[in-house]
């Protein structure tokens, strides 16, 4: 099994027999976002699973995305409860919409994935930067040989649709 | 759908003090809100022979609190479970029941939420590795209960346009509720301008939109009509409950929008098809207040105002003591204590009865005042029907219907 990963005093574990998360993460350490793409219906899914969970087929492949996307809902963490992320509040974690596969295969429905939102130097982005509606790319944040994680930073390209931020 | 629908009644309630520092074991706990409920009930130890409890490895199991009492058991399970398994495990014992293997059954939760295992998730929960689906959201900072549901509030208040003093409402109300009930761990009043002003935890949540983290132990004891029309206490029928119903996709609900959308689209046509009754016929609301958002959201989702509109309904007055259906008239889990869910079903029992714990001298007897103003009376006139929204995370939830 490889080591453990610490991060911010948190122990990350992804055991040899985790197909889920293994191969997601050696992806995510070459800087690529893959998600789990059904070979049945051809549907695309995230976190990874075994089934699809629109046609229980069990077999896939790995499908790289764009690795864009629109905040869909975000929040600030003032009070971190991980001591490892005291440092980093006010903190911004967001929800985000990718653009494949959006409003598929019902109109609720859509690839979200949760990260931090980020400077370029993987620092937090600053609170009046946060809006559902504002466009993101990921960007990867090295942990170990093994592992990276997928993070987003604002992306230089107009909003798609209404762009909002809680009121001060 | 199979209903049995007033076959089966709440016949005990009883609970320990609620504080932040029990001092005693959650075993200690368990033994002391469960014997209370008995009494309550009329009954003996001899005659209940079923035990449901619910935990996350944080309490005493069943198999050691029974004996202490003298109980012997003809049916038990602990269940692994948090919020909205008060509800599902009252359905799940009149199953118990209805299947031949017991005759009564004894529900507990027991837990030092506050002074051993902290359900605001910090220390020895924080500690924790993190593995599986978790590494989809932990490692970014979001792990506590108001990390994990803050994205649903925020795209409500985007959608819909729901504001901070509109929500704080709930608080305010709850307050109120809390400051007629002795057992209340906060009892003091409070105003928008408390809670919008308070700290942020979480944006959109402030610190008083949080729920308090709690030592205490609770009971309910469920068994059938039959029997109890022969115990001392008017019964409280169950007319229908619905447990642990989920949304598509509930180990990641995100994906499966709209994420504003709760539990309670999908138990509202089983609970109340089991019923027979809408929202309309509700005079008492206990909805799962772990924070002032969950509340609006369960309210909207079960009909008692339409889709996107329960920031006006939350503030409108409706909620509150001598307002048109009042939520959670303990004080809940904002201002009681935090229960994991069982309080509420407690309170509305008592509220059925007619015999709410406020400071009216004589309600055990059944005489209030109904006067309303801090240090009074909490018992709702005439109270002949209750809901309880049972909320364990956004995609997951459960109801309970009870008559007088
Ligand atoms: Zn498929």
């Amino acid at each position: 099994m490889p080591q453990p990963v610490q991060y911010r005093g948190m122990t990350l574990i992804v055991p040899d027999n985790d197909s889920e998360w293994t191969e997601f993460y050696a992806h995510a350490r070459a800087h690529r976002l893959v998600v789990r793409k059904c070979t049945a219906c051809g549907l695309m899914r995230y976190p990874p699973t075994h089934a699809c969970p629109w046609c229980m087929e069990l077999e896939w492949t790995w499908q790289e995305l764009s690795a864009r996307g629109t905040i869909y809902s975000y929040e600030i963490v003032h009070h971190a409860i991980q001591p490892g992320f005291r440092e980093l509040t006010p903190y911004p974690v967001v929800l985000v919409e990718l653009d494949e596969q959006r409003g598929q295969p019902t109109p609720d429905e859509a690839l979200r994935i949760i990260g931090n939102l980020v400077k370029p130097d993987l620092t937090p982005e600053a609170e009046a930067n946060v809006a559902i509606g504002r466009r993101v790319r990921v960007i990867f944040q090295d942990l170990a040989d093994h592992m990276a994680l997928p993070q987003f930073t604002l992306a230089d390209e107009p909003a798609p649709a209404r762009v909002w931020r809680l009121p001060e | 759908m199979k209903t049995l629908r007033d076959q089966y009644c709440v016949v005990g309630v009883g609970e320990t003090e609620y504080s932040r520092a029990s001092g005693r074991t959650t075993r200690a706990m368990a033994v002391e809100a469960i014997r209370r409920a008995i009494l309550d009930a009329g009954l003996t130890a001899r005659d209940v022979d079923g035990m449901l409890d619910y935990q996350g490895g944080d309490s005493t199991l069943a198999n050691h609190v029974a004996p202490d009492l003298g109980i012997r058991l003809n049916f038990y399970m602990d269940v692994m479970g948090g919020g909205s398994s008060t509800e599902a495990l009252i359905g799940l014992a009149m199953g118990a029941i209805e299947a031949g293997m017991c005759n009564t059954v004894a529900i507990y939760r027991s837990m030092n939420g506050y002074s051993e295992f902290r359900i605001g998730g910090t220390g020895a929960r924080a500690a924790q590795p993190v593995r599986g689906l978790d590494l989809a959201q932990v490692p970014f900072g979001m792990r506590s209960a108001g990390q994990n549901f803050a994205l649903t509030f925020m795209r409500h208040m985007y959608e819909y346009g729901t504001t901070s003093a509109q929500v704080a409402r709930v608080k305010v109300a709850h307050s109120r509720h809390a400051s007629q009930n002795p057992k209340a761990l906060l009892k003091e009043r409070v105003t928008v301008e408390d809670v919008v002003g308070s700290r942020w935890i979480v944006k959109p949540l402030h610190l008083l939109d949080c729920c308090l983290e709690t030592d205490n132990a609770t009971c309910l004891i469920v068994t059938s009509a039959e029997r109890a029309r022969d115990l001392k206490r008017r019964p409280v029928y169950i007319m229908g409950v619905a447990g642990r119903v989920s949304k598509p996709r509930l180990d990641f609900h995100w994906a499966h929008g709209p994420i504003t959308r709760v539990a309670g689209y999908y138990a509202k046509d089983i609970v109340f098809g089991q019923a027979g009754i809408g929202p309309e016929d509700v005079d008492v609301t206990g909805s799962y207040d772990a924070f002032t958002f969950t509340t609006l959201l369960q309210l909207e989702e079960y009909g008692f105002c339409k889709k996107g509109e329960g920031g006006q309904y939350v503030s409108s007055g409706i909620i509150e003591l001598g307002g048109g259906r009042p939520n959670n008239t303990s004080g809940g889990h904002l201002c009681e204590g935090y229960t994991h869910g069982m309080s509420m079903v407690i309170e509305n029992v008592r509220q059925l009865r007619g015999t709410v714990d406020d400071y009216c001298p004589r309600a055990a007897e059944g005489v209030h005042t109904y006067d309303y103003s801090p240090g009074r009376c909490r018992q709702v006139k005439d109270a002949e029907i209750t809901m309880n929204l049972g909320w364990a995370v956004p995609p997951t939830g459960s109801a309970l219907i009870l008559r007088r």
